[in-house]
């Protein structure tokens, strides 16, 4: 039905069930590898042969990269949903009823959310143990997990890359928004479902490609890839270059993928003015996205080139402090597309937990989209350490007044909170604490946007410790707030509620314990991206790594009580939390058109007194 | 009513404990160890923003707690807009900020700023930094010292208290010039002192500091001059001891490392 509602109908049933292919991620793991195979031989052997090179070089890593992508993608079904239809031919492509339609190529926008939730939990996890190894190292003043200080270095920038591109950067918008914004607009499917299909299998791709750059050597830059010592350390750094452009191309299609969404699949009646708060969350940032996105995609390209071919762009003899500019020009938007989707959800959750009227709503989202707008004006307060001393008090100014429309999205949660009939559940309370935690990582924003207090806290625990807020603290908080605020949506069944509290405390203990230590840690005079430290900073780090595998166990507690409860779980109705945006209306359902016929919204979503009539009123035909 | 009068009494009391703690912490030394005027300038901002913060942070942590507690299942209370309260967040929100960005962000940064005026700076203390993967090289010219070792033949920095300090910052590797590409980006951080400063290859940049207290690696493990940019594997190990002397012990090491060098 799904695969009708995208314009993906067969024509004759019969005639397509007699042709069978291998399942499509072992064909395309496969065309993958020839495809990596033909072209990497074809460049190191043939085409570019330099005496003494190994079978692998930069140059031919590359190119069969480029070919392995794209043999992955065909193989999966890109072959024939695009490519073929293309060309005339019809569209062969059966998605089986069960769970072998999560394995591969779907053009259905719930299917396609799932599938970015599981990625994004799979890599969240990888990287996630990254992370313990890490703070198994800090434990000890000395190395004593890793044999080198380099190989450290490269799981840090492992950990970073694949957090930042593959969890931070999609969870809420290529999983949840992907799945329910369509839902929340009214419409039965987002606005280019084949693009979107697409978009999801770069994301895997792109997340081996970093775990797999050890292969090519180490990498000791961490996620920011400075040159020029991106360029003195062996090849990982290729592998890095190339995993990032297939994870923000991923993130990307999304983007555009939503904002199209959003402004055409809106269902009769659904006004910009009752657009729902993750609506306008999620546009701001696909906005960002489309804006920044291209921009390090840029300067990745440029950054492999100078490396390949190679130029000396950032070196001595270029201007090193360009790309860092380059980088920041991104990097700090990127922090707010991570976080936006966040403001927005505790705007969506907490008035449908309160049933109560959502509080200064034109404030909550006049503050989304300022900071959207500010957003690329603050970057280099990255730089205090390293720019032009009449640069500081600028981008110090704007780093500051940010806090005033980010303070919006506090002002519209509290508002709504105060006389509120709360419902104090689990999403309530990762809500609330996610609030908490954005709080600390506010202030401490506020502390490091001081040019005078930044010198000293930059490149700190400090700050390690203050992006981990913004990060772990708000965004991880409330995507596990939207797992157990949608979960009865997602599989018709709720989770147990003790569990949801005790995992919901856990993880917030931990996580203060471990993280509010860092701050602490760094002041102190811990500096980041080592792997041996002063002996003094050892009981500390001690601490730290204790609380931090509470955290690492704490997320595991979450993850398998919902997977649990997903399969396990109490069946509950269409409509557990009372809520009024549309997704609580459609049938739940992967495989089926959630609107039959379309909804016809006739007020806004958030209007809890108790003369209004529910909204949507029942369906009309159109 | 009952409400508003309840959360306002909550509210002072969190607003009190907590600038009790920021005051104990304060009284403790917020950088823990601060060697130089700069690092007191700087615990100072910290100071002063935590101090007008922690009625805000308050704020938000008793309205969370308040309400998650007391607003539950009772008979809601519907309203979409509340002026007073819009406006006076609003207006608040935007002078607090304002506040910051006058004092202490450029009041702060002009005192920085002024520390490196050349006509302020005529007596000063020159000490060239090399940065190289991965060691620091500290020269005096202006006492013909090339290379500051200990014995043992490990970069050491001395300093004499009371006295302006400027750091000449360069990264290049000496020892291997024909490699005009072999530099990366270092910096130059004594935790200790309370700044830290990039060191970009292809670029000279300065750093001033004044010391202001006798102190050295051997009784605080945060005098010392550390890399705080990640510079390769090697890294972590790129560091250095710093003394900071009276001037007379100051003179003496002067002598001591003349020669050194002679010999």
């Amino acid at each position: 039905m799904s695969a009708n509602a995208a314009g993906l109908s067969g024509v004759d049933t019969a005639n397509r069930q007699r042709r069978r292919i291998a399942p499509p991620v072992i064909r395309g793991l496969l065309w993958a590898a020839i495809g990596f195979l033909v072209f990497n031989t074809l460049v190191s052997q043939v085409i570019d042969r330099q005496p003494y090179d190994p079978f692998v070089t930069r140059v031919s890593a590359t190119v069969g990269w480029a070919a392995a992508v794209i043999g992955w993608l065909l193989g999966v079904g890109a072959w024939e949903v695009i490519v073929r239809p293309f060309f005339g031919h019809p569209v062969e492509w059966d998605i089986p009823n069960d769970w072998r339609r999560y394995f591969m190529f779907s053009t259905d926008h719930k299917v396609v959310g799932l599938q970015y939730i599981f990625t994004t939990t799979g890599s969240f996890l990888l990287a996630g143990l990254a992370a313990m190894m890490m703070r198994m190292e800090l434990m000890n003043a000395k190395l004593w997990v890793f044999t080198n200080p380099g190989a450290y270095l490269t799981t840090v920038g492992i950990h970073g890359t694949v957090m930042m591109f593959s969890v931070g950067t999609v969870a809420l918008v290529g999983g949840f928004a992907n799945y329910f914004i369509p839902l929340m607009m009214g419409s039965n499917s987002s606005a280019y479902p084949r693009m979107s299909g697409l978009s999801h299998w770069l994301l895997p791709a792109g997340i081996a490609t970093v775990f797999l750059s050890p292969l090519l050597g180490q990498w000791t830059t961490g996620w920011r890839a400075y040159a020029p010592l991106s360029g003195q350390d062996p090849s990982g750094i290729v592998f890095y270059y190339l995993g990032v452009f297939a994870m923000t191309t991923s993130s990307l299609l999304v983007a555009i993928n939503l904002t199209a969404t959003i402004i055409f699949n809106r269902a009769p009646g659904l006004t910009w003015n009752r657009l729902p708060m993750f609506g306008w969350g999620i546009l701001a940032v696909s906005l960002l996205t489309i804006i920044w996105v291209p921009e390090i995609q840029m300067t990745f390209i440029i950054s492999l080139l100078n490396l390949i071919v190679p130029f000396s762009l950032f070196e001595q003899t270029g201007s090193p402090l360009t790309y860092m500019e380059s980088f920041w020009l991104f990097g700090h938007p990127e922090v707010y597309i991570i976080v936006v989707p966040a403001f927005a959800l505790w705007q969506e959750i907490i008035p449908v937990m309160g049933q109560k009227t959502l509080f200064a709503r034109q404030w909550g989202v006049l503050g989304l989209v300022f900071v959207m707008l500010f957003s690329g004006l603050v970057w280099a307060h990255h730089m205090f350490t390293n720019m032009r001393n009449s640069e500081m008090l600028p981008f110090s100014f704007f780093t500051e007044m940010i806090s005033i429309p980010t303070g919006f999205s506090y002002l519209v949660v509290l508002g709504t909170l105060w006389g509120a009939r709360l419902k104090f559940s689990t999403p309530t309370l990762f809500v609330l604490m996610s609030m908490f935690n954005f709080l600390i990582g506010g202030i401490t924003g506020v502390l490091l946007a001081d040019p005078v207090i930044n010198l000293q806290t930059h490149d700190t625990f400090f700050v390690l410790s203050h992006f981990h807020y913004t990060v772990i603290g708000s965004m991880v908080f409330t995507w596990l707030a939207a797992a157990y605020y949608w979960l009865p949506k997602l599989s018709g069944r709720m989770y147990n509620e003790t569990l949801g509290k005790l995992g919901a405390i856990w993880v917030f203990i931990a996580f203060n314990s471990a993280f509010g230590q860092m701050f602490f840690v760094g002041l102190r005079g811990m500096n980041r991206w080592v792997a041996v430290y002063p002996q003094y900073l050892q009981n500390m780090n001690f601490s730290i790594s204790m609380f931090a595998f509470l955290l690492g166990l704490g997320f595991l507690f979450n993850f398998v009580h919902i997977t649990w409860m997903w399969n396990k779980g109490k069946p509950v109705g269409q409509n557990p939390w009372n809520g009024k945006t549309l997704e609580w209306f459609g049938t739940p359902k992967p495989g089926i058109a959630t609107f039959s016929p379309l909804p016809h919204v006739e007020t806004g979503f958030y209007d809890y007194s108790e003369n209004t009539p529910p909204t949507p009123s029942p369906p009309k035909r159109m | 009513m009952i409400d508003i009068l309840l959360f306002a009494f909550f509210w002072l009391i969190a607003t009190l404990l907590g600038e009790w703690g920021v005051h104990a912490m304060e009284a403790r030394g917020l950088y823990y160890s601060a060697a130089t005027s700069q690092a007191l300038d700087g615990e100072k901002a910290v100071a002063f923003i935590l101090t007008m913060l922690v009625p805000v942070i308050a704020f938000v942590v008793v309205m969370l707690i308040y309400t998650a507690i007391r607003f539950r299942s009772r008979k809601s209370l519907q309203f979409r807009d509340n002026k007073v309260f819009i406006g006076i967040w609003v207006l608040f929100s935007i002078a607090l900020n304002i506040l910051f960005f006058v004092h202490p962000s450029a009041s702060a940064l002009e005192q920085m700023f002024n520390n490196e005026e050349a006509r302020l700076n005529r007596h000063d203390l020159i000490v060239n930094v090399t940065a190289r993967q991965w060691e620091w090289i500290f020269s005096y010219p202006q006492y013909g010292i090339q290379t500051a070792e200990d014995s043992n033949g490990n970069s050491t920095l001395y300093l004499p208290v009371n006295q302006n300090v400027r750091f000449v910052l360069r990264s290049y590797d000496p020892y291997h010039t024909y490699d005009p590409n072999g530099a990366v980006i270092h910096d130059f951080w004594i935790p200790a002192f309370g700044l830290k400063q990039d060191i970009i290859p292809g670029e000279t940049r300065l750093e001033y500091v004044h010391t202001n207290k006798i102190t050295s690696y051997d009784v605080d493990p945060m005098v010392r001059v550390q890399c705080a940019e990640v510079c390769g594997p090697g890294h972590p190990f790129m560091e250095a001891p710093v003394h900071v002397v009276s001037s007379s012990d100051f003179m003496k090491w002067v002598q001591a490392q003349r020669k050194l060098e002679a010999s």
